[in-house]
């Protein structure tokens, strides 16, 4: 009993340890990815704050979003899904946007895709500069 | 023979004359970033697609991450495809990102040599200010070379045409020859009559 405290203490840091806070482990990311201020609560939060439709709109939605860093440039893993019955043909391009807000790189060329029915694709990217502090996906149709 | 049996014959092919004539031309700038499918020829996307992809894949590479600021220069891109493509274009496309994401440099490359070199011997030439001229010597030479390839498979049918096309980058070491970063990227159009 004299030891009881040990135990409850080792019991409370271990479980500290694997607590499971996957994707908020950092102040200001959800699941690696830059959020700021924002409230970010889930998956879904995430994708729709970062998932913009321009132009025609698609059904093909990224179900999906992952950040993390290769060196110091944002690393982005974005899983889109084709939940229909036929082929979608849909395109794709990311904005880049700075610590201040602003565009931190051109706007990009749109990347046309196709998307077999029922299937999902992951389409990732590496930011351009390091001045690249947030982004966006930009999504059209094609059909 | 009647001349007016002719009469309507004359006038619908004066009327075709005239349209044809009075056809407006329109002309409007468009987005150079837009996907291009007019034909499944070598085209804008696939430039901007390929360049984007491979200078972005080669910012990772670890040779530019750990180093300060690498220094490269570009060599050919060989042309294995049965269509006329302008390499150069998309090296030119490579480099500039590269260059504007801020972690290489770039050597004078072997085609921009003789205007580089032809610079020096005009300043050297002794009409100009000595201490203001740029000396021979002074050049730095590239640690990496980049340099590849472009291929296609074609096939056609009687309505469908599949164009496969793969274009293939490599980053060389100069001083030790290890290749030490490659990366490719594919694209398939594929055109239908009908």
């Amino acid at each position: 009993m004299r030891y009881a405290w040990i135990v409850a203490v080792l019991a409370t840091a271990l479980g500290a340890g694997c607590a499971t806070k996957k994707g908020f482990e950092v102040p200001g990311q959800a699941f690696g990815c830059p959020i700021g201020d924002q409230k970010i609560a889930s998956m879904e939060d995430l994708v729709k704050a970062k998932v913009v439709m321009e132009g025609s709109r698609t059904t093909v939605l990224p179900t999906e979003m992952r950040c993390s860093r290769s060196g110091d440039l944002l690393r982005i893993d974005a899983n889109l899904n084709n939940d229909s019955k036929s082929v979608k043909r849909v395109s794709y391009k990311f904005r880049w946007i700075d610590r201040e807000g602003m565009r931190a790189w051109e706007e990009e060329a749109w990347k046309p895709l196709m998307v077999y029915d029922n299937s999902n694709l992951m389409v990732n990217t590496v930011a351009p500069t390091n001045k690249a502090a947030d982004f966006r996906l930009i999504l059209r149709s094609m059909e | 023979m009647n001349i007016l049996h002719y009469v309507p014959r004359v006038a619908v092919v004066a009327a075709v004359a005239l349209a044809a004539g009075c056809a407006t031309e329109k002309t409007s700038y468009g987005d150079a970033k837009s996907v291009e499918t007019v034909t499944n020829e070598f085209g804008s996307t696939d430039l901007q697609t390929i360049a984007e992809s491979m200078a972005r894949s080669m910012q990772t590479a670890p040779v530019i991450v750990s180093g300060n600021l690498p220094i490269l220069t570009v060599q050919e891109v060989r042309n294995r495809t049965s269509e006329y493509i302008d390499t150069r274009a998309i090296t030119d496309s490579i480099r500039s990102e590269l260059q504007k994401g801020g972690k290489v440099r770039f050597a004078v490359d072997q085609s921009g040599l003789k205007q580089q070199t032809g610079e020096i011997d005009r300043q050297q030439s002794g009409y100009y200010a000595r201490e203001q001229s740029v000396e021979r010597g002074q050049m730095v030479g590239a640690q990496y070379r980049m340099e590849g390839n472009i291929t296609s498979i074609v096939k056609q049918v009687r309505d469908t045409k599949d164009v496969y096309y793969k274009f293939n980058l490599q980053l060389w070491n100069i001083r030790n020859g290890l290749l030490e970063w490659s990366d490719e990227k594919e694209i398939r159009k594929t055109t239908t009559r009908g």
